[in-house]
């Protein structure tokens, strides 16, 4: 145990208005060590960590960085102690080169800029968290895992020495994640203080000294990642035994519910099909990239796409656009919640009625019948808010995700797809929404999910299809499917014979 | 400065036909585009003008351009030297300032150089200056209106959009009036922007505000349709007298037939002077003379008795 | 990101909201003071007459601008009104000129023209949200292009003068504009049903509905099943159907469209939307705010002519002012 402590919460508590959202945390940050903080949407995680970075400063208590209180009224004054937040949506300027991004607000150079000092310092910085990457390339043009490379190119060459780091593997893949976990391992080594705030709990479990978790507002405990297990992290987190994740899968039925043939997606996919049985939950697995998002927006006419043959219950039928599938039956839950799911800026209840609008229209629409509507729904997905008249922005991400689930589960489909249907929210959350796709198939409904959480697809599927590069290139089905079979599938690596419930796709 | 009558003008220009041919004659006109009923005059005149003239002397030709701003009116009169190889140039510019650096750059370049009722800021950029007379527009429209309301009442005046030409024309008719009918009182004067619904609007509001009102200078008579129609519309019978401005067809048909009585006269403007200006050029330039430094067209006061000299049922003003 | 359940900045309902609720009423408290103040510097400005005047001229702009509100809540802008207004006018007095040896000088003359109105500002909609949508053409160029477009073939028709409608038409016809009904003049009631269709068609169809999920976010839109291409040109339709009946309204007024006709209304319709607290992004706004604006513009127009108190020179500035102050007010609903 080291006791040199490189910051500390004292007794801190934060209040937006009436809300308190934090209150009476302490808790230490040892120098050099990876803390973990983990805890539900709304445990406060996010107010603590900005409070640390500057961003909002505590009600009560004390935020203290090398033994000193500290007040901390913009992020430049905890820039200047060497605390730096790194967000998860990426604070770069996309039109930028990475040199400019690097050194923005501290340009070298007096009067005119310094570009070639600016270009030399940057790939010193680049070099830290050994990246290639010329420092004139415009952000815009890079991957995601390189943005957040630079990022912390970035906090390093402003001499940060504790780094924030908010869900930083939200949008990077297994390997992607794996790089950055030993780039943290190795700042690590080299004297950096990381606090690391994730959904993820092996990941957590993988790379954290210690982790601190956080309930309602409160601390639960601080402990020794070595300690505790993924699972009784998660049980810290939701302060109960989460004993049933994945309800039990129950008989798919016989009937083709949807049947397609020869789908292409120019660029993303080709020759894609498959078939899905009434009350049977398919997976979708592959890479980030594989074109399974592709593939199933082109399905449903929202790319430009051909497709040789579409069955609904065996019979033929066109679908050209979502107006059509959601005619068919078919309807399609973005992995995008924010860009092309949700409408943040309005009320839940338009929300929820906005593709059964029809319903309520007699002929002008009755707001009481949608309120209504919107009540139920609320209770049968268990969407849980305060109040049902605010803006969908409001809700933690469990329940945006409940929200439009409820959106296009109102349609009564025959065929419902799901893509990435637990990104970005909790582990309640989660289970909730498992639990309801599981409810859907046991209705009867065909249930297409997509997802890269591994656990995800082996604990609710009958049967994973796996695609790489834009082709379905297997199927695992049965019991004892491991996420070793999948992974194969994803990246290619050729398979030992033996395993009979592979098949793989030529 | 030479003041001429309109008619004797015009008698002069063509009196000059036949003279001799001094080889041939280019002759570019650059006008403003007809955005508004004056300048749709202007354009008409205008391509009238050129047909006439090139009847009247085979050896010229006549260019006719259009521009919808300052901009392009610069750029046209470039491309009118450079291309069309014009030896004179009779402009009614947009705006004074801009277009006198690219007119004088012309006149360097040997063009002769007419400019039409804007003079240039330089005025050593033309040859020649053809324009309207704008103080005495307001000198004129005040001497009639004091003298039709005996001498006392009063006034209110819908003024045109904030420039030079409206600010001598406004100060013309107030001191006319004062010096000559100093019992008629001036009530306000605002903009209308020689425009037809913003001089109604701007009429409905004189109409509430003022209980008596015995006469209206609207100055155009664009914005004397928009004056009539408040007034038709409030039921107001104390309103006497209605003088419009620069001899729009229609105003000038009331004028003629007499049947209206609010519209007994007119003050001239005329959107003609370009073609005045076209002829004056040719003339001189065939003759191989030079104009008048200055020529100004007078306004005049149109009334029932001349009317229908002034009467262009074709022109679209 | 862990968000926390509700959003501590809208959940008080105290002291915030009160603020949030005077500022979401700014138009109409910016409107109420201009009023009093006119009736404080004229006493005249309060009488039935100039209130009724002042609500009259409103009519075009407001109803140009009820159709600007769906537009502009969709996510696009049409900047074209002004000079469709003018066109329209032109093409009408026209064709009624043409049509009144045949079909004589009476009501039937006129119901034709109204009708070729509509069918005109429908068609140029028609042709705006086909270019918008199926042309992906950005709509501030689109309409930038047929501002020109319009204006120009209007100046063609007119030859640069104005086009004026025959005498006995325009007695047959003025009724509309000069007319009233229980002392109500026409072009008010025809505002006033503008408004309140164009807000329940707002907040109580389906239309309306996926008229403010397109503007808030047009991809969710498109996920959710909606038909954005057709309901973004029936948005553009809606504001050409707007224009031709301000147009209706229009024309007996003086019985003539010249190429000033309907100059700059496209900004004071956009004014006017965005004074009523309309987001200029799209996805949120109002009809009644739209309304006020509309209103709110003409009357300080209305107070500065019935007053000498600035120089004349200086009206735009007023306006200016006043719509700085309003949308200040009303700032903290972003």
């Amino acid at each position: 145990m080291r006791n040199d402590v490189h910051a500390a919460f004292r007794e801190v508590g934060k209040r937006f208005g009436a809300v308190e959202v934090l209150r009476d945390v302490t808790f230490e940050i040892a120098r050099g060590e990876v803390h973990a903080l983990i805890g539900e949407n709304g445990a406060g995680k996010s107010t603590l960590m900005k409070m640390l970075a500057g961003y909002h400063e505590p009600t009560t208590g004390h935020v203290e960085v090398d033994g000193q209180p500290v007040t901390l009224r913009s992020s430049r004054d905890a820039e200047a102690l060497g605390v730096v937040l790194i967000h998860q949506e990426f604070n770069l300027a996309e039109d930028l080169t990475v040199a400019q991004n690097v050194f923005l607000g501290h340009e070298p150079g007096r009067g005119l800029v310094d570009d070639a000092e600016m270009v030399r310092r940057t790939r010193e910085a680049l070099a830290l968290v050994d990246v290639r990457l010329d420092p004139r390339t415009r952000v815009r043009d890079l991957s995601v895992p390189q943005k957040q490379l630079v990022e912390i190119a970035k906090a390093l060459s402003r001499r940060a020495r504790l780094l924030v780091m908010d869900e930083p593997t939200a949008s990077l893949t297994l390997s992607e994640t794996r790089t950055l976990l030993d780039l943290i391992r190795r700042l690590r080594g080299e004297g950096v203080t990381v606090l690391y705030v994730s959904h993820k709990l092996e990941e957590v479990k993988a790379v954290a000294d210690r982790v601190t978790v956080l309930r309602d507002g409160r601390l639960v405990t601080t402990r020794a990642a070595q300690d505790l297990s993924p699972h009784e992290m998660a049980n810290l987190m939701v302060g109960r035994e989460l004993t049933d994740m994945f309800p039990g899968k129950a008989e798919p039925g016989s009937e083709v519910a949807l049947s397609v043939r020869d789908l292409d997606v120019p660029g993303f996919a080709g020759g894609v099909n498959f078939d899905v049985r009434r009350g049977e939950v398919l997976g979708f697995a592959g890479l980030v990239g594989a074109g399974r998002t592709e593939a199933f927006e082109g399905l449903l006419g929202l790319r430009r796409r051909s497709v040789g043959r579409v069955e609904r219950d065996g019979r033929p039928v066109r679908i050209r656009s979502a107006g059509d599938a959601a005619r068919h039956g078919v309807v399609y839950l973005s992995e995008d919640r924010k860009g092309k799911g949700l409408l943040v800026d309005m009320p839940l209840r338009p929300n929820l009625t906005l593709m059964t609008l029809e319903r309520y229209a007699r002929p002008l629409l009755d707001p009481r019948a949608e309120q209504r509507a919107l009540e139920r729904a609320a209770k049968e997905y268990g969407v849980r808010t305060g109040r049902l008249d605010v803006p969908a922005s409001a809700l933690s991400g469990g329940n945006q995700q409940k929200l439009v689930l409820g959106r296009i589960l109102e349609v009564d489909p025959r065929v419902v797809i799901l893509d990435e249907p637990t990104r970005g929210v909790d582990v309640g959350a989660k289970r909730d929404i498992y639990h309801l796709v599981h409810r859907l198939a046991a209705g009867g409904r065909a249930v297409v999910v997509i997802s890269s959480e591994m656990p995800e697809l082996l604990g609710l599927c009958h049967r994973i299809l796996v695609m790489r590069e834009g082709r379905v290139v297997g199927e695992l089905s049965g019991d004892g499917l491991t996420e070793q079979d999948v992974i194969r599938l994803a990246t290619g690596l050729t398979r030992e014979e033996g395993a009979s419930h592979v098949h793989t796709h030529h | 400065m030479k003041h001429i009558t309109y008619t004797l003008l015009v008698s002069m220009a063509l009196g000059v036909s036949g003279a001799l041919a001094q080889g041939k004659q280019v002759i570019g006109v650059s006008i403003p585009s007809a955005d508004h009923g004056w300048t749709g005059g202007v354009v008409y005149h205008a391509n009238e003008a050129k047909k006439a003239l090139e009847k009247q002397y085979p050896n010229a030709t006549i260019i006719v351009k259009t521009a919808k701003d300052a901009t392009e009116q610069a750029n046209q009169i470039q491309d009118l030297y450079t291309v069309n190889k014009i030896n004179t140039l009779v402009i009614l510019p947009y705006e004074s300032a801009p277009l006198t650096a690219p007119v004088a750059n012309l006149k360097k370049q040997g063009v002769y150089t007419v400019v039409v009722d804007r003079g240039l800021t330089d005025a050593s950029a033309q040859d020649a200056y053809v324009a309207g007379d704008n103080p005495g527009f307001g000198k004129v429209a005040a001497q009639y209106m004091g003298k039709e309301m005996g001498g006392k009442g009063n006034v209110v005046i819908l003024r045109g959009i904030p420039t030079v030409i409206d600010n001598q024309r406004v100060d013309a008719f107030e001191a006319a009036l004062k010096a000559q009918y100093p019992g008629v009182k001036v009530l306000d004067k605002k903009f209308g922007n020689w425009n037809r619904d913003d001089a109604f609007k701007v009429m409905q509001d004189y109409l509430t505000r003022f209980p008596k009102i015995d006469a209206v200078w609207a100055s155009d008579d664009d914005m004397a349709v928009g004056v009539l129609r408040a007034i038709q519309q409030a039921k107001r019978t104390d309103v006497k007298l209605v003088l419009g401005g620069a001899g729009m067809k229609e105003m000038i048909k009331r004028v003629m037939d007499g049947n209206d009585k609010l519209i007994r006269a007119n003050v001239t403007y005329p959107p003609s002077m370009i073609a005045d200006a076209m002829k004056l050029a040719v003339a001189a330039r065939v003759a191989g003379k030079a104009m008048p430094k200055s020529t100004i067209i007078p306004s005049v006061l149109v009334t029932k008795s001349n009317a229908s000299k002034f009467y262009y049922p074709n022109s679209p003003f | 990101m862990s968000t926390p359940t509700t959003d501590p900045t809208a959940t008080p309902r105290t002291a915030r909201s009160v603020l949030a609720r005077v500022g979401s009423l700014g138009p109409l408290l910016g409107l109420i003071a201009v009023a009093l103040l006119a009736t404080a510097l004229n006493p005249d400005f309060a009488s039935f007459a100039n209130v009724s005047n002042v609500l009259t001229r409103a009519a075009f702009i407001g109803i140009i601008a009820v159709g600007a509100t769906f537009v502009i809540i969709s996510g696009g802008i049409d900047l074209s009104v002004g000079s469709l207004a003018a066109l329209t006018a032109g093409t009408v007095i026209l064709i009624m000129n043409a049509l009144a040896p045949s079909l004589g000088s009476g009501v039937p003359t006129v119901m034709v023209g109204m009708l070729v109105a509509l069918v005109v500002g429908a068609l140029a909609g028609l042709a705006h949200g086909t270019l918008i949508t199926r042309g992906r053409i950005e709509p501030f160029i689109v309409t930038l292009g047929t501002l020109g477009i319009f204006r120009a073939v209007l100046t063609y028709l007119s030859q640069g003068g104005s086009i004026t409608l025959d005498l006995k038409l325009s007695d047959t016809y003025s009724p509309v504009y000069y007319g009233s009904v229980l002392g109500i003049p026409v072009p008010i009631l025809v505002f006033v049903a503008v408004a309140l269709l164009g807000g329940l068609v707002l907040n109580r169809t389906r239309y309306g509905r996926y008229v403010q999920a397109i503007g808030s976010n047009e991809q969710v839109a498109r996920y959710a099943a909606i038909d954005v291409t057709r309901v973004k040109i029936l948005t553009y339709v809606v504001q050409g159907v707007c224009v031709a009946l301000a147009t209706i309204l229009y024309v007996p007024r003086l019985g003539s469209a010249s190429p000033s006709t309907g100059l700059l209304w496209e900004l004071e319709a956009i004014a006017a939307v965005i004074i009523g607290g309309t987001a200029l992004r799209g996805g949120a706004g109002r009809v009644w705010g739209t309304v006020v604006g509309a209103v709110l513009l003409v009357t300080i127009e209305n107070m500065l002519n019935l007053t000498n108190i600035i120089s004349v020179y200086l009206n735009a500035a007023v306006q200016g002012v006043v719509i700085i102050l309003v949308a200040f007010f009303q700032r903290g609903r972003r």
